[in-house]
């Protein structure tokens, strides 16, 4: 196309023309136009659930305006004021997501352990295996001993089973102890360690050891304010205190304590006073506020027929017990299988021939609709071995099965892309297979392990079709009472209430389990995230 | 397992043969003659009709050779020639294929490392090996330097352990104050030294270098060089070069592979640059080919 009389300018001078980018535009307006399809799509969907469940349309406009001017202004201000200075905006961003995950992670906690485990078994297993676990870890920082890895998986496999044989004599000593003294040996004290271990090795600026003496003594002091909440029982209290109030006293202190983010704390304050200003000023002023569905006593009832008194606890109770279980099965399970399929596995001659074929059966695994895994529940698990029909134990191994291809494969994956050049130098320093895995690949492995594991997961606890078809209830009044207690899921008990007849329960209480639904799932996942994140950061 | 630091390294206690490859105690069968191939100096590692394969296609062609202890011998040769395959058989690297076939004799001080007594991975404790890329662990500089010590059990004096290693590897002043830091931070070279560092922190008897200067500048490859010479003092250094000049300068023997996995020559480095028997190395040498 360039002839030589097009090569010259008007002016003499050498001209380059032009190179058509026609196609290339009009993919990336496409690509982008894809893009804002689906989010616009999910925000939509998004909103239209939470208008519901937060009751948003009783609402009159002058409750708009009030949270207008005590929350949306101020964080806008603070918004426009972060842009200029970002750390600011970045210490404001700490703060909120350090007291939002700790609110979160602190429910998760109490689910766990006060609510499914109780603090008798709970104390049982930490006996068992946490405190050899703890102690290992210990030692081994202290003189590296080449045989603490082997104990370590010792522990791990013989602990549960002690914990199991001996759960009679050892839950007896959590009875004695009571729930506040169990929670206050078996999470507060390793918090001050934990405490002292971060604030020395990666905060310049207080000493550990008054950070871990204040962990220890403050939650004790603090006890006779904790008993004048009503809501608020001693263990509660000990469990919120590890996951919101020393992380974020670490991390308000150290934003307060350098001069460039102090003003970062006016953010998330003029937020907490907004909603705090929002929740009282209306009923000064006799407006109306939102009646939400998605309040206290929704997540803390059980069902009920009246709309206004319907609540998620047993289900909720059911599913977090339930994907705590299918989040240990397919870890062990998926991460041993992706690491021998990886690793030990040959990979040629005939056994090499099998491996394969075990390899494209698992991804094929990964495609199976999930009803023929609930056939397969109820064939096996429920029917074979006797697990009984809606146990959170027959429901968990066959949520496990359903989503172990998935996990195996994303793990293989990771395990994959550790570069060989790494394996290479570890087994060249004369590594065996079992150090090189520890030292090398796992710790490179996880982050990418955990990506995986935290989409099985969410896939999971939103499963309903298995569910049903190993005989989960669609409506409990109670929690289940244990591994073989009959139980309710989230999603089972939501589609059981959309097909009641009334406006309020197909609009507002399932609205509602939505919401539950998604925050049970966003707090999962941000757990997931965090420790991804603590593993990619740190050098192990 | 905790070897001890002062048996290594010193070759004069223990001739022949060695019986610290051998996990388990069988030490029969060592024929004291298979060291008699001593002219100037002590053999380290003697291959005797080495044939190598991978599945169907032979990476080493009937190769022979003595390399002598404390020496630097070069081995050079076009791409694909064998030269990596031959280096990776003396620590049985290759071991981690499996499509890959050994047969022939390698003697390492006497003892067939081929031996099904020989424990690959002791065998790896004795014969450090530096690779092509550098390829530090994601960890600190002083993790990466104390890993082979770690997982060798020897846990004592770790501190100088790790000093002593960079001071050695010429390493220890650009990065004392920074012991803490990945060690993926460091430049090329840094890497590559802190690769060398970390192969020599165990005290290895031979130390293996596949291309170890070929990613990097030519500044950083000089001081890659002048490492090199300084470990022959201590070490028996192997080295897989396809840089000519390079193996002139720095080696005291050098063998030339030509396609096929053949050894076409083996000699001293002086007599094998200035005065090749084969036609094909002196083409070779003087960039006809290759």
């Amino acid at each position: 196309m360039a002839t030589g009389t097009e090569r010259q300018g008007t002016d003499g001078t050498a001209a380059f023309g032009g190179v058509s980018r026609l196609r290339g535009v009009v993919f990336q307006y496409v690509t982008f136009a894809a893009s804002l399809f689906g989010i616009l799509s999910l925000a939509v969907l998004l909103g239209y659930v939470f208008w519901d469940a937060f009751g948003l349309e009783t609402a009159e406009s002058a409750w708009y305006a009030t949270m207008v001017v005590t929350v949306v202004l101020p964080v806008a201000g603070f918004l426009l004021y972060a842009r200029r200075n970002p750390l600011a905006g970045r210490t404001a961003l700490e703060l909120a997501a350090t007291a939002t995950g700790g609110v979160l992670s602190g429910f998760a906690l109490v689910v766990v352990l006060e609510v499914i485990a109780g603090s008798g078994l709970w104390f049982a297993y930490f006996l068992a295996v946490g405190v050899p676990l703890g102690a290992l870890y210990l030692y081994g920082r202290r003189v590296e001993a080449s045989w603490t890895g082997l104990a370590v998986l010792g522990v791990l496999v013989a602990g549960p089973v002690a914990g199991t044989v001996l759960l009679g004599p050892l839950s007896r000593i959590g009875g004695v102890l009571g729930g506040p003294g169990v929670y206050y040996l078996s999470v507060i004290a390793p918090t001050a360690l934990v405490a002292r271990h971060v604030v020395d090795g990666y905060l310049d600026g207080p000493n550990g050891n008054y950070v871990a003496l204040a962990t220890l003594v403050v939650p004790i002091l603090a006890v006779p304010a904790v008993d004048t909440v009503a809501v608020l029982s001693r263990s509660v209290w000990l469990l919120f205190f590890p996951t919101l109030v020393v992380p974020f006293s670490i991390v308000a202190g150290r934003n307060l304590a350098a001069p460039g983010r102090r003003v970062g704390v006016v953010g998330p304050l003029a937020f907490a006073l907004g909603v705090g200003l929002l929740a009282v000023v209306p009923d000064l002023l006799g407006i109306t506020g939102p009646s939400p569905w998605f309040d206290w006593q929704y997540v803390t009832s059980a069902p009920s027929q009246t709309a206004e008194q319907a609540g998620l606890y047993p289900a909720i109770i059911g599913s977090i017990f339930m994907i705590v279980l299918v989040a240990l099965l397919t870890l062990v399970l998926g991460v041993g299988a992706a690491l021998y399929l990886e690793e030990y596995a040959p990979s040629s001659g005939p056994a090499g021939a099998v491996t394969q074929l075990i390899r494209i059966n698992i991804s094929n695994l990964a495609g199976v609709p999930s009803v023929v895994y609930g056939i397969l529940g109820l064939a096996v698990f429920a029917n074979t071995l006797q697990f009984g029909f809606g146990t959170v134990i027959t429901a968990a191994f066959t949520l496990s099965l359903l989503i172990l291809p998935i996990v195996i494969i994303s793990a293989r994956e990771a395990i994959r892309s550790v570069p060989d050049s790494l394996r290479e130098a570890s087994y060249g320093m004369g590594a065996t297979r079992w150090q090189t895995i520890k030292n090398v690949i796992m710790p490179r492995a996880i982050p990418g392990i955990l990506t995986g594991t935290i989409l099985a997961l969410g896939r999971a606890i939103g499963e309903t079709a298995p569910l049903i078809m190993i005989g989960v209830a669609t409506t409990k009044f109670s929690p289940p009472s244990g591994l073989f207690g009959k139980m309710t899921a989230m999603p089972m008990q939501v589609f059981t209430w959309s097909s009641y007849p009334s406006e309020a329960f197909q609009h507002g209480v399932v609205a509602a389990g939505v919401v539950t639904l998604l925050i049970v799932l966003l707090t999962m996942n941000s757990v997931a995230i965090l420790l991804r994140n603590e593993f990619e950061r740190g050098d192990y | 397992m905790a070897r001890n630091e002062d048996t290594m390294a010193d070759g004069e206690s223990n001739p022949g043969t060695d019986e610290r490859l051998i996990t388990t105690d069988v030490t029969a069968g060592l024929d004291e003659g298979s060291a008699a191939a001593t002219d100037s100096s002590r053999t380290m590692i003697e291959a005797r009709n080495v044939d190598f394969y991978y599945d169907d296609v032979q990476a080493l062609n009937d190769v022979s050779l003595s390399i002598p202890e404390g020496k630097v011998t070069a081995m050079i040769g076009p791409s694909g020639c064998g030269k990596s395959t031959f280096l990776r058989c003396i620590n049985r690297m290759n071991d981690l294929i499996d499509i890959a076939r050994f047969e022939g004799e390698l003697r390492l001080r006497g003892k067939d490392v081929y031996d099904d007594d020989v424990d690959p991975v002791a065998l790896r404790r004795r014969v450090g090996m530096v690779f092509q890329e550098p390829n530090p662990f994601p960890k600190s500089i002083y993790d990466n330097v104390a890993y082979g010590r770690r997982i060798q059990g020897m846990d004592e004096n770790m501190d100088e352990a790790v000093e002593q290693a960079l001071r050695r590897a010429a390493l220890w002043d650009e990065v004392s104050d920074q012991l803490d830091k990945s060690g993926l931070d460091l430049s090329g070279g840094q890497q590559q030294r802190l690769c060398i560092a970390r192969a020599i922190a165990v005290d290895p008897e031979v130390i293996l270098m596949d291309e170890p200067a070929s990613a990097l500048d030519p500044i950083a490859t000089s001081k890659i060089e002048d490492l090199i010479d300084e470990l022959a003092t201590e070490y028996t250094v192997v080295i897989v070069t396809h840089n000519m000049q390079q193996a002139a300068r720095i080696s005291d023997k050098t063998a030339v592979f030509l396609t096929g996995g053949e050894l076409v020559e083996f000699g001293d480095t002086d007599r094998v640059f200035q005065d090749p028997d084969s036609d094909r190395v002196e083409d070779y040498i003087t960039g006809k080919f290759g």
